[in-house]
């Protein structure tokens, strides 16, 4: 099964009009399997969501971590239970923070790593150098508030670029929730799990092998057989998902990108297609950006 | 509550950085108080301040940073509406994080009293030992800054 995650969220606690309790409520009324507290720079909303759910016994899983805000760039940790200094960030070494958070047990992400920055808002954009993507678990390429074309779409063929040139690092997507907006028809993370599994332990090991979906609502997945791969869409029944009349599958590898149609609902493409790595991605209708409606894991040839 | 220290300063335009006090909690407290106050009438332009060397400068960042072409009307909404002092106010005890205030509010209290604490931090049942407490300067707009950082605490029933 799959289950679905909201990774980047902020309250009361830092800068969102949110309480932590109608964090929850929200998440709740959505569907969420799981999500994250993420305020800027805090823990401090973690006991408060620990409380209340344990209270409760609320059908809901919770991630506790935090996003780092500092003046090169945002890391968001949806899993990061301790406070870990940031003070000393090195913008030509982040990799020494990003290790310091895994050390603690964090899942790192970059977040909305081309927001405008300076003079919009400082520290927004990720200005920081990374050579080594060891303890990067993934790259938030779709931050839902930000523009399509402006600043996530960079941030898409940027994970691409990396994937395909064989860093292992996973992609994932986030609301950046400061209020109680809509969720409908925004891309979340969808990773695989089990009934009654525990969802954050399942994440982790998601992002960990790069087996993460960011989709709207549909998602792709794919089997060998003999010398083709079989596409298969699946529903992830998001609330708010708007089916479309006819489904596009690009795969995307080093040499350029085909299209398929998967209208009906699966597609067989021949096995050479894959190359040596593709990023499957999926469209409402043609495949331009403004009907995406779900990024894949990479396919890896060595791994079919 | 009895005040423990107390500091001023002024910050540059453009500083970019964090100025950390250290503060020796020789005796236990039970309440604590860390307020931090700068300039409100520092923290964003004014039409008045809106010069054509800003604009051009505003126009060039965009430029350089993001290859975004904007024109002198968009550089003033820019400057009137996005561009701000940011200061970011973070506290710990013998390294232990107690919390950070990230709303960007000119006058914040950092308020402990045993079992509640404001947002942003984590409640304490008491305070001893090495209390730092660091300014986070994300942007400064304007030169001459004022800030003021005082420290206050108590041994409960204040």
């Amino acid at each position: 099964m799959f289950k679905r995650y909201e990774l980047h969220n902020h309250t009361t606690e830092s800068d969102a009009g949110i309480t932590c309790r109608e964090l929850i409520d929200h998440m709740l009324a959505d569907g969420v399997d799981c999500f994250a507290i993420t305020d800027h720079n805090t823990v401090s909303g973690q006991p408060i969501i620990r409380k209340i759910l344990a209270e409760e016994h609320l059908p809901i899983a919770c991630a506790y971590g935090m996003e780092y805000t500092t003046y090169f760039g945002h890391i968001v940790c949806p899993v990061l239970e301790e406070y870990v200094p940031w003070d000393s960030i090195n913008k030509k070494k982040p990799e020494l923070l990003f290790a310091a958070a895994k050390r603690a047990g964090a899942v790192t992400g970059v977040a909305h790593p081309f927001s405008y920055g300076d003079p919009f808002a400082r520290g927004c954009r990720f200005e920081m150098e990374i050579t080594d993507f060891r303890d990067v678990d993934y790259i938030e390429i779709i931050n839902n508030p930000e523009p399509l074309h402006e600043v996530n779409e960079p941030g898409i063929l940027w994970w691409e670029s990396l994937v395909l040139s064989g860093v292992k690092v996973a992609a994932c997507a986030g609301m950046d929730l400061h209020g109680l907006d809509s969720m409908a028809m925004k891309f979340a993370t969808y990773a695989e799990g089990e009934p009654g599994g525990d969802p954050v332990g399942e994440l982790k090991a998601a992002v960990a092998s790069g087996r993460t979906w960011v989709s709207k609502g549909m998602l792709v997945v794919w089997e060998k057989t003999g010398d083709r791969v079989r596409f298969t869409l699946v529903d992830a029944k998001k609330p708010g998902f708007v089916p479309s009349d006819t489904y596009t599958l690009t795969l995307k590898t080093k040499d350029g990108e085909c299209a398929y149609d998967i209208t009906a609902g699966s597609a067989d493409v021949p096995l050479c297609a894959i190359g040596e790595a593709a990023v499957p991605k999926l469209y409402g209708g043609e495949g331009i950006l403004e009907n995406l409606l779900c990024v894949a894991p990479v396919i890896r040839a060595a791994c079919l | 509550m009895k005040q423990l220290y107390e500091v001023e300063g002024k910050l540059m335009r453009g500083f970019v950085g964090q100025i950390t006090y250290t503060i020796c909690l020789e005796e236990p407290l039970r309440t604590l108080d860390i307020h931090f106050s700068f300039d409100a009438d520092k923290r964003t332009y004014r039409p008045e301040d809106v010069t054509d060397t800003l604009i051009r400068d505003t126009i060039d960042t965009c430029r350089r940073n993001y290859d975004l072409e904007i024109t002198e009307e968009r550089a003033r909404q820019i400057i009137l509406g996005d561009m701000k002092t940011e200061i970011h106010t973070l506290a710990t005890l013998n390294d232990e994080f107690l919390g950070c205030i990230h709303k960007q509010l000119t006058n914040r209290h950092m308020r402990y009293d045993g079992e509640t604490a404001s947002e942003g931090c984590i409640p304490r049942a008491t305070f001893e030992g090495v209390l730092k407490v660091t300014v986070l300067v994300f942007n400064v707009i304007k030169d001459d800054t004022h800030y003021r950082l005082c420290v206050s605490g108590g041994e409960g029933g204040e």
